[in-house]
Formats: C-alpha cells, structure tokens, sequence
C-alpha cells in the first residue's frame, strides 16, 4: 500500500480521520481519499476497541456474562442484558413470568429512549448544535437516575437474570416513570424547534448520505437506520418477544434514507418510546418477577441468610455444574436494540458455559455500509453520515 | 397414538420441500430448532444453495443476518456427525417477504479450509466474512478483500479457535509499538 | 490558593501586594485551567461526557475547555478499554501533549483491565504511559471523575512533578 504522501502528490489526497477524532465517539477509523473537497473512496477500519468479548462468553457462566453484554451498546446496556437473556431463556426453553416480561418492556424502551437521546446529543454536537447535547444530557440524567434506584448503577446495570431480573421495580418507580414520559414530549418539542426545521440542520442532512431501500437490506442495515429507508420492518412487530404484542405501536418510516431521514424516525420512536411506557406501567400485572426454578434463579436473600435450605440452594445454583445449563444444541435470538437487530446466536454443549457465543452487533453493519453513503459526496458530510449512524465502538468490535 | 398423527401432519416447511426437490444433493442434514429451520449444506455447493435461497421468489431469503463460525474441536459429538469437520460456518437468513428464519450450516474441513464467499449476493456478507476470517482463519474464496479486520494485521493467530488462550499468547505485553502504522 | 498574601492586617500595604514566587503563580493558574484530552473509547466516555454536561458540569472547576488536539491540551483522561490496536495510538497522542502533562486513568480497564482479561486488551495503560491519578470503579460516576480532576489540581499546587516527567529523569 502506498503511503498517503505519495498518493498526495496526484490529484488527490489521503485524510485519515480517527481513530482519535472528536466525531468519530471513540475508535473509529475512516481512510477518506479526496479530491478537492469531495470524496472519492472511504475505507473504514475497525477493531480498535476489540475486547474479545465473545472469547469471553467461553469461559464465564451464563448468569456472569450479563455483565459483559453491559459493556458491549454502552448507551443502552439494558437492552443488551434483555437480548443475552431472552436467547439463553429461549434455549433453556423456560418462559418469565408475565411481570417480569413486562418489566423488561419497560426497561428496554427507557434505555432505548437514552440510546435515542445520547445519539441525538451527540450527533447534534459533531454538527456543531451544542445547546442540544445539553438539553439532551439533562433528560438522560434523569433516565439515569431511575437506572440507577431500579439496578443500583447508571450505566452498567446488569439487571436482567437468566429467569427473572435482579429484583422488583423500587416503591415509586410509577410514579418517577410517569412523571419522565409526562414531560418529555415536552422536552422532546424543544428539541424539534431547535433542529427539524433550523435551516442549517436541514441543508447538512437532507438528502446526506442517502441510501435505498434495496441496498439498505443487502448491506444488512437494520432499527432506524433501515427504517429511513422506509422499510417498516421492526422485530418487535414482526416476531413479538417477551409481551411485545400486547402493546400497541407504530413503526416510523422514513422515505429517502438519508441522514435527515434517520434524524426523524429516531425522534419518533422517542415518542412511540413513551408511549409503550405508559401502556406497561397501565397494565402491569402484579406477580413475582422470577421463574419458580431452583435450577435457575437465586433464592431471596433473606431464605440464603435465614435458612440452611435456602443457603444450599444459594451455593448449587452458583456452583459450576449445578446452575444454569441449557441443553445441547444451538440458538439464535434477536432483539429491536435501539440500534437495529442486537442477536446472540448461542452453542451450548450441555455445561454451565457456552460452548460458543456470537454477538450479531447492528453497529458492524452499518459501519460497513458508511463508504456506500459517503463515496460521492462531499469531506463536511462524513461527519454528518456517521453521525446519523450511530456506530458503538464497543458493539462495533466488541 | 393421537400425538404422533398430529405431529405428522404438520406440513413441511415450504424451504425445506424445495431444497429437497432443487438442491437435495447438497442437503447434510435438516433440523428443527426452536422454531428456527437449520440445514447442513455440503460445502461444494453452499454457494448455489444460498444464491438459490435468496433469488427463489417464493422463498426470498434476501437479508443476511450474520455468517460466523464455530470450532467444533472440543465438541466430540458435533465433530463426528459431519465427518470429523472442525469448523462450521454458520449463516443466519432472515425473509421479509415469509418474515422467517433460516440457519444455513456449512461444514468445514481443517485441512481445506475455504469457502466460497457469499459478497456477491449480499454487500454485508464483506465484512461479515473478514471477522469469520480473522478469528477463525477461514478462507472465503473470491472475496474482494480478505484481510484482517479486529485484530491488527501484524497478528498471529486465530483468537475464537478453541485451542488459542482466553489471555493470548503474549501479545498484549510484547507488541512492537514502531510496527503499527498508525 | 497557594499564595502568600504579606502584609494584610498590618495596615502597611491595604493587602494591594502580594508575594510570591514564579512557580506558584504558574502552577496557580496551570491548576485552574487545565485543558484535558478525552481519549474516550469505551463505557467510561459516556460518563466523561455527563461530567462535561448539564448537571455535573466540569467547568465549575475549570476544565471545560476540551480539546481533541494533543498539542494543546494539558491533561490526558485515558477513559475505556485500550486494545493492543489502540495502545499505539495512545501512545502517540501521549507523546504529542507539550510537557507538562498529566494523564488520569479513568475507570477499571484503562487502570487494570478491568473484568476484560483477554487477549486483545491492554492490561493497565500505566505499562506504556506514566499515570498521574487513577478513578476506580466500572464505569466511575461523574463525581469520581472531578473528583480526580481535583486530585490533579492538588497536585499541580503542591508543586510536584507529573509522573511523565519523573520518568524522564529517573
């Protein structure tokens, strides 16, 4: 390979944006040949944030790898947590109990809505809106702080077990709820007043970046980015998981495809979001959280201090062998993650570890697609491309 | 008794009828898991098998969910059902038309280890293959561009085979910093 | 603050002169505008970044002027995993800040690796650049971040050396 000098001297010119670059969120790399100011050719790098995490789920325990799922879509690690479990529950072949499915819906679509909220913050930055990261992060702290009194941690929640979730929602979580979807169309609005029709927002994303509905599916696109194109597809429609069928939505679709596109079906789904929030706290059945299987789930605390039963039962389902051990065979589960379709395809070999786990990411995907929306257009775009995107580093290469 | 009528009765699924009719060569083994079809397809013809699926209008399997790998070293049993084959390439299909799910396993021979690449049916399969090869040293013949993509391209090694350690070989303390084009 | 105010009370002077030497006056006004580089690459950027924004707001002490240019900034928040990918990156962007400079190692992995014991991860960034400061936790919280950033502020104060130049004369 030719040196970037060397190419320089022709007509044209080598930039190599990131991996430290303030828009590209982290390590992402682009390799942008140039010719004036337009772009030629975009080769995108990745695995500068490879961690190895499917090695990983070869040597931890089935319950122990949800903390590694937290760690892989950073911004909405719930839904991570829900997409592992939901396949490892799939391949035991045991269903929750309808409040902790319930509960799981609810948990999703708030992180999905911090998912949505980070992207917007942040691709409103990298295109210099600086008031929106903030109005952004003020709504997300507020997310955080239900994550936080609901799983004990803002970020790296772990919250879902195998069979069940960590614990109950907390005594006012209703109410917290409530009030968050009460006054975020609020918030949301400013933000729609600040971009959707500002003049410098629509001529940096309309008509950015575009791409169609057919090339869209060959390259793999999936969740927004997908439905920009106008393709209505949506796993939770399609293959309703964990009581998704029993609440009504729409699926927002966009026509051209381009950045612009990608900009206001995120923004609706914030709205329909809120809506499926306010449907499961309406109908949220009362019950416990946690399948009956003492193969499975934990006894409650006080049972593993207070009776030696209780603390036998502790010690089997955490001892290697004794605890969670699917059959042997092989499953592929997929999720809506905020992102597009988040899918574990898990091998197990009987044991209490996987024999085999593969992350299905939607951040890889739309990584590779980026040269498809960039090559033609102009140097300033790529900015605007990748950030309508959404690419995790940490799902990207995980 | 009952049971058993009712449970042959149930039609069978429209792909596997028609690759048994098209392609019943190629077919290894077909299963039912979990509500998801899966089929073997002998490795000769993966390539016809899955344009098959994917062009075949009623059957239009035209969104490739993901192509990986699996090294069955350490598992005795999967090893001897396809002739002691160590890796299997594992595509995931998904139709929007059917809105089903197809697994599509190729089984793959440590001595001839190569496949043919899928990126001229699918733009997506690219990098998809890449990983499959960085991790497992696959080889997908006529792809476009098979390099390394995670791991940098000085690296030795194949990190997802079974017998590679969790904690390396030693790399993560003695890389070579001047090395590294960055 | 660090500085010496002579005469005040004694009426000679109203408190208008103020004693002092270079160095506290430099390291004084190092301490209050510290430019940090945020090499965010995993979990812990999203907490580096709530430090920046609205509610815990890092600006209050000082530090608000992010700069993704190596060459202007003078501290280094190291916040994520560093592959063996990245590490020379790092690396690079490290030798590239003007002296002197101080790095904080944010969070488990940048510090030790954290529950990401595996072939492909740096095991503690402090092997291949010296550390000033480093933040437990998975990820820290935002307090724990300006907390650290504090911790460098004392340290600039109390006139001692980053650790980057200590090695150089070591």
């Amino acid at each position: 390979m030719q040196s970037g000098l060397e190419r320089a001297t022709g007509e044209k010119m080598v930039l190599n944006f990131g991996p430290q670059h303030p828009a590209t969120h982290g390590t992402l790399r682009i390799v942008l040949e140039l010719d004036g100011e337009s772009v030629l050719k975009a080769t995108p790098h990745a695995g500068y944030l490879h961690t190895g995490f499917e090695k990983l789920g070869e040597h931890l325990d089935y319950n122990q790898y949800i903390v590694v799922t937290d760690r892989m879509n950073y911004l909405s690690p719930l839904s991570n947590n829900f997409g592992y479990v939901l396949a490892v529950e799939q391949l035991l072949g045991i269903e929750v109990t309808k409040r902790c499915q319930y509960i799981r819906i609810l948990m999703a679509e708030l992180s999905r809505l911090a998912d949505h909220l980070l992207w917007l913050g942040t691709a409103a930055l990298d295109l210099g809106a600086f008031s929106v990261f903030l109005y952004s992060f003020r709504e997300r702290e507020k997310l955080y702080s239900i994550f936080e009194k609901t799983t004990g941690a803002r970020l790296t929640t772990s919250y879902t077990r195998v069979g069940g979730v960590l614990r109950d929602l907390y005594d006012g979580c209703e109410e917290d709820v409530r009030q968050f979807v009460t006054n975020f169309p609020k918030a949301l609005k400013e933000t729609h007043t600040l971009l959707t029709k500002n003049r410098i927002w629509m001529d940096r994303t309309k008509g950015v970046g575009p791409i169609s509905a057919d090339d869209a599916i060959s390259y793999g696109l999936t969740g927004p980015c997908l439905r920009a194109t106008g393709v209505a597809h949506d796993i939770r429609k399609a293959e309703p998981y964990s009581s998704y069928d029993e609440v009504t939505f729409d699926v927002p679709v966009g026509t051209n495809g381009d950045a612009y596109d990608r900009y206001l079906v995120r923004m609706e789904e914030m709205i329909q979001s809120c809506g499926i929030v306010t449907q499961v706290l309406d109908n949220i059945p009362d019950g416990p959280v946690n399948v009956e299987d003492n193969k499975i789930t934990m006894p409650d605390k006080s049972d593993a201090y207070g009776h030696i039963e209780g603390l036998i039962h502790h010690f089997k389902v955490v001892m290697d062998g004794h605890g969670v051990q699917p059959p042997k065979g092989d499953h592929y589960c997929a999720t809506e993650s905020p992102n597009g379709e988040l899918g574990f395809y898990i091998v197990s070999d009987g044991s209490g570890t996987a024999y085999r786990i593969r992350i299905r990411p939607p951040s890889f995907l739309h990584f590779q697609a980026l040269p498809h929306m960039l090559e033609g257009g102009m140097v300033s775009d790529t900015v605007a491309v990748l950030g309508s995107l959404n690419v995790i580093a940490g799902e990207l290469d995980r | 008794m009952s049971e058993e009528n009712q449970v042959e009765e149930q039609p069978k699924p429209l792909v596997l009828e028609k690759l048994e009719a098209n392609h019943a060569d190629a077919l290894l083994a077909q299963d039912e898991s979990r509500g998801t079809i899966v089929v073997v397809i002998h490795k000769e013809q993966a390539y016809a098998v899955l344009e098959y699926l994917k062009t075949d209008p009623e059957l239009a399997y035209t969104f490739l969910v993901d192509v990986t790998a699996v090294d069955n070293s350490q598992m005795e049993s999967e090893l001897m059902q396809f002739d002691y084959a160590r890796f299997m390439v594992v595509y995931q299909l998904y139709s929007y038309q059917g809105q089903c799910r197809l697994r599509v396993k190729v089984p793959v021979h440590e001595n001839d280890l190569s496949v043919a690449s899928v990126t001229e049916l699918w733009q997506g399969a690219n990098w998809l293959e890449r990983e499959t090869y960085d991790m497992f040293g696959i080889n997908f013949e006529g792809h476009p561009d098979l390099r390394r993509i995670l791991m940098p391209d000085d690296f030795e090694g194949y990190p997802l085979r079974k017998d590679y350690p969790l904690r390396g070989r030693g790399e993560r303390e003695s890389f070579n910093f001047d090395k590294q084009n960055v | 603050m660090g500085l010496d105010f002579v005469g005040q009370g004694a009426g000679q002077t109203d408190g208008n002169i103020i004693t002092t030497t270079i160095d506290k006056v430099v390291n004084w006004g190092r301490k209050n505008s510290l430019w940090p580089m945020p090499f965010g690459t995993a979990c812990c950027a999203i907490e580096m970044m709530a430090t920046l924004a609205s509610k815990f707001d890092l600006s209050r002490f000082g530090s608000e002027a992010i700069r993704f240019s190596p060459r202007q900034s003078d501290l280094l928040i190291v916040s994520g995993r560093i592959s063996i990918k990245m590490m020379p990156v790092l690396k690079r962007i490290y030798d590239q800040m003007p002296d002197p400079k101080w790095v904080i190692s944010m969070g488990a992995c940048a510090s030790c690796g954290g529950v990401f014991d595996t072939y492909t991860l740096i095991q503690g960034v402090d092997q291949f650049i010296p550390v000033d400061v480093y933040i437990p936790g998975c990820p820290p919280r935002p307090e724990d971040l300006i907390d650290a950033v504090l911790q460098v502020q004392q340290k600039i104060t109390s006139g001692a050396s980053p650790k980057g130049v200590e090695a150089v004369y070591e």
